[in-house]
């Protein structure tokens, strides 16, 4: 009766983008869409044709499912030099800097064309593995201090996984 | 929602994979299942989303080797935060924002920037045909393969917004506006308008081509 109901929701703007006809059509003599859906369907069959998915690429993200572990806590990626940082005029080969945090945990990464170095912070020693992929990856130890180094340095996508106590830590996924 | 969906019988005999089409208003109920273990309902994702996040690294530009590692990448970030991903039924959108995001650092370290090569992929397709070309009639796939190899040449030339906004529309099963958006960065609103107009102008070479 007091005329608040919810018909005035149907005037809600945005909810789904949506455009009809009323665009100006650049004077193209059909405002219906029906001519650019059917180009647009006869494209994305010349995209399964000639630029699919690759079925070996399906195959390792239908293996990645191994990588799901809800008893590893997640350290988010808090500083990427690639983006974070201001590139030094010239350093063609700057170190890659990297790093983690998963609550009171830190971990600082870098990685050159040598290998790959790190520091598990506050200093603690640490069971550290370089993965992969879902395969087990290159076991390495932190020392007193935190720190650990190997001399291969990670191509394609890495993650390290840290044992420190009875607490797993797992990298954000990344390219290197 | 989109405008422009055609009658799936008009092509029913789609020669490209569409295995697991993911129907979008389920994909929150598969994330769930797979978090809790279900194996086949992470296969259903990864069949349904993956070429998107395919399409997402072409539209960049990136070549085969970049692109293969950035969709290894978001696979495996996602598997790792699958169970943790606030909106479930906005996974697509997710893997489409963290493509673009690895994109984007692919691009900026410029050492690893290598052009996708358009001849390269159109010489590609002529040496080892698809199976799935094997499929139609021999005479019928060369005039087939012919017109999509235009259509495609045609598509590459696109001013780049254009190219780019078409490559990631026309991933299969057809991806969401809010996934499009999630992308490329592009408001949702804006896409509609935006498809419109290349597809127009698509149109407007093949014609000026003779091609259609």
């Amino acid at each position: 009766m007091n005329g608040i109901d919810g018909d005035a929701y149907d005037e809600e703007p945005g909810a789904g983008g949506e455009v009809h006809g009323e665009e100006p059509n650049d004077g193209w003599p059909d405002g219906e869409d029906f001519d650019g859906a059917l180009l647009e369907e006869e494209l994305r069959q010349a995209a399964g044709v000639l630029d699919p998915m690759p079925p070996g690429l399906l195959q390792i993200a239908v293996d990645a499912y191994a990588l799901h572990d809800l008893d590893a806590r997640v350290a988010e990626l808090t500083f990427d030099s690639l983006v974070d940082a201001i590139p030094v005029r010239g350093a063609t080969h700057a170190p890659r800097m990297l790093t983690f945090s998963a609550g009171e945990v830190t971990v600082d990464v870098e990685v050159t064309a040598d290998g790959l170095m790190g520091q598990v912070l506050p200093p603690q020693p640490a069971r550290v593995e370089v993965l992969n992929g879902p395969q087990p990856g290159v076991p390495l130890t932190a020392d007193d201090m935190g720190r650990f180094t190997t001399a291969t340095p990670p191509s394609g996508p890495f993650a390290l996984r840290l044992r420190t106590g009875g607490d797993v830590v797992v990298t954000e996924w990344l390219r290197a | 929602m989109r405008t422009g969906a055609v009658p799936s019988t008009a092509y029913h005999d789609v020669p490209y994979t569409r295995g697991g089409t993911v129907d979008r208003t389920d994909v929150g109920a598969l994330v769930q299942s797979a978090a809790d273990g279900d194996a086949a309902a992470w296969k259903a994702i990864v069949e349904g989303l993956g070429p998107l996040v395919w399409s997402v690294a072409r539209a960049h530009r990136l070549s085969d080797a970049d692109a293969h590692e950035v969709c290894q990448t978001v696979w495996f970030r996602f598997a790792q935060h699958l169970g943790r991903i606030r909106e479930p039924d906005k996974a697509g959108a997710w893997l489409a924002s963290t493509a673009r995001h690895e994109c984007l650092k692919v691009l900026r370290n410029a050492r690893r920037l290598t052009l996708t090569d358009d001849p390269y992929l159109l010489d590609r397709v002529s040496e080892d045909g698809t199976p799935e070309q094997s499929l139609l009639e021999a005479e019928e796939a060369a005039a087939q393969s012919e017109r999509v190899r235009r259509l495609w040449q045609e598509f590459e030339e696109l001013g780049e917004r254009c190219r780019q906004l078409l490559r990631v529309l026309i991933a299969s099963p057809p991806p969401s506006y809010q996934e499009v958006s999630a992308a490329l960065g592009i408001a949702v609103g804006s896409i509609g308008p935006l498809r419109q107009r290349c597809l127009r102008r698509l149109r407007a070479r093949l014609e000026a081509r003779g091609a259609m």
